[in-house]
């Protein structure tokens, strides 16, 4: 008896199978001709799709914005696989997932991802694959995006430099996940090292390296040392939480946030955050994938297999300055942009900036040429030199700016 | 009023299938309750999932594929621990076990991957699987033959001196560490998909990966060994009890030895599968499937043939509730996640209710008592 009904049971899977594939021997091309309301847009989350702050809700907020401008309606037209590991495997069955639903677009946010959507784009050539954080491309239907965030950073850096010379406080706080072995966190400290110091040439940052981009306890256990231990009186972070934001609230110093405006979290400490708008870049992506007629032209349409823009843009940016700012703040930070969407200067050049207070309000921006240099004394850029990139794409940027310190 | 729980003697089938029935059917109900409260249409939504998102899915035959991709490590490892768990040998380690094939087998693609051809390189991934997750579970079998020492906990804490081992071999960059990735700056697995992988058949555009195959004549395997050879009866007394087996003249420390290291050496072989399919180690690459495979093998009440239904079930919630929460914009995993806890939950409540009864004792019966 028992024997027929596994008999039975495989038989039904073989009958599945066949007639999965028999299903399958006429596939509808979703590309001709796509309709609005037919397309799909695909997303691998690291975290929960309900998340309501933090890494993966930036994404989701950033997606479904994007999709509601576009007249598309993310309820049904927006599939995810969410709390997919970085492991090749559960990322290729995401994919397969994704694909099964008919996605046009795919989009994975989380760096590992790479090798497994790397391959799956040649597997599928009729989908769009699209990978944030991450080097790897092809010249058809495979792109990486990522957004210059450490002109970001320098902004909040020199908020916080302004904060220091009110307080008289020297020693700055950051709280970074990882440090040097990350491009993407070394450039964020790099970049707001070197805004802090724009302003305040005596200040110097010192960092602890948490090991994990989340880890609520240390995020605060960190920031407290850094409060009590190096006496710091301003408090920058790279990891997921605002817990060294409300560290500080209750330390009775101020901070710098990331990812999301930390004002609500530390209400008394927040200056301002250094904050993606995804949202800018899935327009574009999900715009492109609509209208450029087929897969294969996407990454030409996009005009490269790299999305990497900044401030200029507005795919990064700084969270509305709180009260607890220096004042004069939000003009020192107006003239950088001003300078930035010039397209004449770079954080990562061998030129700074500083700065003159003008009589109506406004700041008036002085370059001077001087080297980039790291914190043992190497020299990076020449005095005068050009940006050098974060190198985040590829991941090279692995040293520290004068000024900074590890704590 | 007096309530008691009474053994019962046997349980007909009927009523065995109504009640596991019953328990799956309130299960659905009270995760439909939480799907309407989050404003999801929970039929459209189990539709989803019992079918896996197969239907109207154009490459459905992938999901079959990455279904029984589950499943094989799953129904390995459950009728591994099946044949210890018969002798009442309690092997908590199946994840452990599975972590140390798992390296073995990956040793063995990267060393031998680029020199020797594909058939041997799969053996050989196979048999050093087999024999380190065996020697794992050799070792604790010997220690509670010699000592007496609780196999429970011994195995218990092994898993985790295996994961932490295997988290280290994935964080530790090194000239030794063949197993990370020599391109990235990060610490990462590397692959070698490209250099050995389990061959697959392929009937039409769905690929039959021969270890599908191998598992269910090695299920062949373990019901002939359970049911019909000498060695499976002496399992089946030294199980029931040891003293009627030492009795019987049988040698149970040898007994004992054989079978857990037969035991770990399948959870060994699901392990080099697992690795020899995805052609990659990773931090979780179990899939838990060392702590499902006791629930497994417990719903199968260590039947052969009862593993395989549990698991391809299982495999189906697995699987499925992915795949549905996917399409619901409201449903994350952690809803799939709570599903099935509460079915396996309920299941296992029911399956409690097959073996006893509550019986309300009223008060004369209890006078006279």
């Amino acid at each position: 008896m028992k024997k027929r009904i596994l008999a039975l049971v495989m038989a039904g899977v073989m009958a599945l199978s066949l007639a999965a594939c028999g299903g399958n021997s006429d596939p509808k091309s979703s590309n001709s001709g796509t309709a609005d309301s037919d397309f799909k847009v695909g997303a691998i989350y690291i975290n929960k799709k309900t998340d309501t702050a933090g890494y993966t809700y930036a994404h989701h907020k950033g997606i479904t914005t994007a999709m509601d401008e576009l007249g598309l309606d993310p309820d049904s037209q927006l599939v995810i696989v969410d709390e997919v590991p970085e492991e090749d495997d559960k990322v290729a069955a995401a994919v397969d997932t994704l694909v099964g639903e008919g996605c046009d677009i795919i989009f994975g946010i989380s760096f590992n991802y790479l090798n497994a959507m790397n391959a799956k784009a040649e597997e599928y050539p009729e989908v769009i694959f699209s990978h944030a954080t991450g080097y790897l491309s092809n010249e058809t239907n495979f792109n990486n995006y990522f957004g210059r965030i450490y002109q970001a950073r320098y902004l909040t850096g020199v908020a916080a430099g302004l904060k220091s010379l009110e307080t008289g406080n020297n020693n700055v706080g950051y709280v970074s996940a990882f440090d040097t072995e990350y491009a993407e966190t070394c450039s964020g400290i790099n970049g707001f090292a070197l805004g802090v110091q724009s302003v305040n040439p005596d200040a110097t940052v010192y960092v602890k390296e948490l090991g994990a981009w989340s880890d609520e306890q240390n995020e605060y256990a960190f920031a407290e040392e850094l409060i009590n231990s190096y006496d710091c009186g301003i408090i920058a972070q790279h990891c997921d939480s605002a817990q060294p934001q409300i560290a500080a609230e209750k330390a009775g110093v101020f901070g710098c946030g990331y990812n999301s405006d930390m004002t609500v979290d530390a209400p008394k400490a927040h200056l301002t955050a250094a904050v993606w708008n995804w949202d800018v870049y899935y327009k574009t992506a999900i715009e492109t994938a609509m209208t450029c007629g087929g897969a294969e032209n996407f990454v030409t349409a996009m005009g490269g297999p790299a999305y990497y823009e900044g401030l200029v843009k507005g795919l990064v940016g700084v969270s509305e300055l709180s009260d607890n700012c220096a004042p004069d703040t939000q003009a020192y930070l107006d003239a950088i942009v001003d300078l930035l969407a010039t397209g004449e200067w770079d954080v990562f050049s061998g030129v700074k900036l500083s700065y003159t207070k003008n009589e109506d309000g406004t700041v008036t921006i002085t370059q001077t040429d001087s080297a980039l240099k790291t914190n043992d004394g190497k020299e990076i850029v020449p005095a005068g030199g050009k940006s050098v990139e974060d190198s985040v794409i590829t991941g090279t940027m692995n040293y520290f700016v004068e000024g900074v310190k590890v704590g | 009023m007096r309530v008691h729980i009474v053994k019962r003697e046997d349980c007909p089938l009927l009523k065995k299938i109504l009640l596991i029935v019953g328990a799956v059917a309130l299960a659905l109900v009270l995760g439909g309750l939480v799907l309407l409260a989050m404003g999801v249409n929970p039929l459209e939504y189990y539709f989803k999932m019992f079918t896996m998102g197969m239907v109207g899915n154009k490459i459905a035959y992938k999901a079959a594929e990455n279904y029984l991709k589950i499943l094989v490590p799953l129904i390995l490892t459950a009728l591994g621990l099946s044949l210890a768990f018969k002798m009442r040998f309690w092997n908590i380690g199946g994840e452990g076990q599975f972590i140390v094939g798992a390296i073995a087998a990956a040793a063995v693609a990267f060393q031998a991957g680029p020199v020797l051809p594909t058939p041997v390189v799969l053996l050989l991934m196979c048999l050093a699987a087999m024999v380190a997750a065996g020697l794992l579970g050799l070792f604790v079998a010997a220690l509670k033959v010699k000592f007496g020492t609780n196999e429970t906990l011994l195995t218990l804490m092994l898993n985790y001196i295996a994961l932490y081992f295997l988290t280290f071999l994935g964080e530790t960059k090194a000239d030794w560490n063949f197993f990370l990735s020599a391109e990235s700056a990060r610490p990462t697995f590397a692959s070698f998909t490209s250099m050995v992988s389990f061959p697959r058949i392929l009937l039409g555009k769905f690929g039959l990966n021969i270890c599908v195959i191998i598992t269910v004549l090695i299920g062949v395997l373990v019901y002939v060994y359970l049911k019909r050879t000498k060695q499976g009866y002496e399992i089946a007394v030294v199980g029931d009890s040891m003293g009627t087996a030492r009795y019987a003249g049988m040698k149970v420390s040898a007994i004992v030895l054989r079978t857990v290291f037969l035991s770990a050496c399948l959870i060994g072989l699901a392990a080099a599968f697992k690795v020899g399919t995805a052609g990659i180690l990773s931090a979780s690459i179990t899939d838990d499937v060392g702590w499902t495979g006791i629930i497994v093998a417990w719903l199968a009440k260590l039947s052969t043939v009862g593993i395989f239904l549990v698991s391809a079930l299982i495999g189906v919630l697995q699987y499925g509730s992915t795949a549905a929460a996917a399409t619901f914009a409201s449903v994350d995993s952690s809803f799939a996640d709570m599903l099935q806890g509460v079915i396996l939950f309920l299941v296992l409540a029911a399956d409690f209710f097959t073996r006893f009864r509550v019986v309300i004792a009223k008060k004369e019966v209890e006078r006279h008592g």
